[in-house]
C-alpha cells in the first residue's frame, strides 16, 4: 500500500514536471527560435496552447460538478 | 491579512508587466496573450507537484502504529475485566 502511493506520488511529480517543462518551452522560448528551425516540428502550432488548457480546464470543471451532483444525490438517498 | 497583500501585490505587479508586455510589443501580441494561461498552467503544475511530493514522502510510523494496537488490546481486556461492554473484537 505504501509503495503504491509513494509510486502514484512519483508519477504525479514526474507528469507535472514535464508538462510544466513542455509548455515552458512552448510558450516562453519558442517566439525567440527561428520558425524554420527543425524544433518547430516538436510542437503543435500555437492555437493550441490556448485551446488545450481552456479546454482541459473546461473538463475538469464539469467532471467536478457532475462528482458534487452524484454525491449530493447519495446523500439525499440515504437521508430519505 | 499579510499574505492577501503579498498575493495582491504579486498579481499586481504580474498584471503590469503583462499590460506593459502588451502596449511595448516586444513579442507578437499573440504571444503576450498567452501569458496568463501560462500562469494558470504553472499554478496548476505547482499544485500537482505539491501532490505528489507529499504523497511520496507521506510520514508514515509503523513501530507506533503497533504500540497503539497493543494500547487498544490491553484496554479492551482491562474493560472486559471490569464488565464493561467493548463491543466487538
Amino acid at each position: 500500500m505504501e509503495l503504491a502511493d509513494r509510486a502514484v506520488g512519483f508519477i504525479l511529480s514526474v507528469i507535472s514536471i514535464s508538462i510544466f517543462t513542455y509548455y515552458t518551452f512552448w510558450v516562453i522560448i519558442l517566439p525567440f527560435v527561428d520558425t524554420d528551425h527543425f524544433i518547430h516540428k516538436y510542437f503543435l502550432p500555437r492555437e493550441f496552447a490556448i485551446l488545450i488548457p481552456i479546454f482541459a480546464g473546461v473538463t475538469l470543471l464539469s467532471l467536478l460538478c457532475i462528482f458534487i451532483g452524484i454525491v449530493m444525490l447519495k446523500s439525499k438517498k440515504k437521508k430519505a | 491579512m499579510k499574505h492577501i497583500i503579498k498575493i495582491l501585490s504579486l498579481l499586481v505587479a504580474i498584471t503590469a508587466f503583462w499590460i506593459g508586455l502588451l502596449e511595448t510589443s516586444v513579442v507578437p501580441r499573440s504571444n503576450a496573450w498567452l501569458l496568463p494561461i501560462y500562469l494558470i498552467v504553472s499554478l496548476g503544475c505547482y499544485g500537482l507537484l505539491m501532490v505528489g511530493v507529499g504523497l511520496m514522502r507521506f510520514p508514515t510510523c509503523p513501530q507506533e502504529a503497533g504500540l497503539l494496537q497493543k494500547d487498544i488490546a490491553e484496554a479492551k481486556e482491562f474493560l472486559k475485566q471490569q464488565g464493561v461492554d467493548v463491543g466487538c473484537d
